[in-house]
């Protein structure tokens, strides 16, 4: 008995027939009797290079225990399996029983897309409210600054208005005194 | 030489810390530069290589 990893990853495309190739896989996987420890379902990932046309792939990762003889086997019956597009058996000397840091890290990467997709939204949605109002707005500020210009102006004259009139009261009192 | 995140065990599905002794067009940096020692290097190049078959890293910055 020799504590395997195997890493499958699968064609992207499987999509709603995933949990039935899994379920399918894993009996495979019994039947040549491996005992499955721990199975990581990482989701879909965007591979570094393409393989074959893939450009994405659904990766899986299994901790077993198993037959060393029946190793080759296993192997050949992925190798015909039109749905894996790669895999990798590793010989391990401890089984982890957790996530790793791919399905943290795939996690990440789905909610970055995701709130990139948002935004791009909201600026399509912004943009196309603001084209057939822009011309308005631009007749309003103009006005608006128009108006400012004015009340400023307005606000000059007063000042200068209370200016002469504090002089007289002054000069009034003066003349009291 | 730059600090760098030193794992116990390199792990090939912690790409993260692999990126740290690959250049950016893939290449893996040499002990000589990274200065890690001569044992870790042999873990890390072995970690990188099943990252690459992995398509988790990748080979070259020339493919697509």
């Amino acid at each position: 008995m020799n504590h395997y990893e195997l890493t499958l990853i699968l064609n992207p495309d499987l999509a709603s027939k995933f949990d039935p190739y899994k379920e399918h896989f894993e009996s495979v996987l019994s039947q040549l009797g491996f005992n499955i420890h721990y199975c990581e379902n990482v989701g879909i990932r965007e591979l570094a290079y393409t393989i074959g046309i893939n450009k994405k792939g659904h990766y899986l990762i299994y901790q077993l225990d198993g037959d060393p003889s029946n190793i080759k086997e296993l192997e050949t019956k992925i190798k015909y399996d039109n749905s894996v597009i790669r895999h990798l058996v590793l010989k391990i000397d401890t089984v982890t029983k957790s996530d790793s840091f791919l399905t943290q890290d795939t996690k990440e990467a789905k909610k970055r897309a995701e709130e990139r997709a948002h935004e791009a939204k909201l600026k399509a949605q912004v943009q196309q409210q603001q084209k057939p109002a822009k011309s308005e707005t631009q007749e309003n500020e103009r006005s608006s600054e128009e108006k400012k210009d004015e009340g400023s102006s307005g606000e000059e004259n007063s000042h200068n208005k209370d200016e002469t009139t504090s002089e007289k009261n002054e000069s009034a009192t003066e003349e009291q005194a | 030489m730059k600090n760098l995140a030193l794992p116990e065990n390199f792990d090939h599905k912690n790409i993260d810390i692999l990126k740290q002794f690959i250049t950016e067009t893939g290449k893996i940096i040499p002990a000589r530069v990274s200065g890690i020692s001569a044992p870790e290097q042999r873990k890390l190049t072995k970690a990188v290589k099943v990252a690459r078959f992995l398509a988790l890293i990748p080979y070259t910055d020339k493919q697509i």
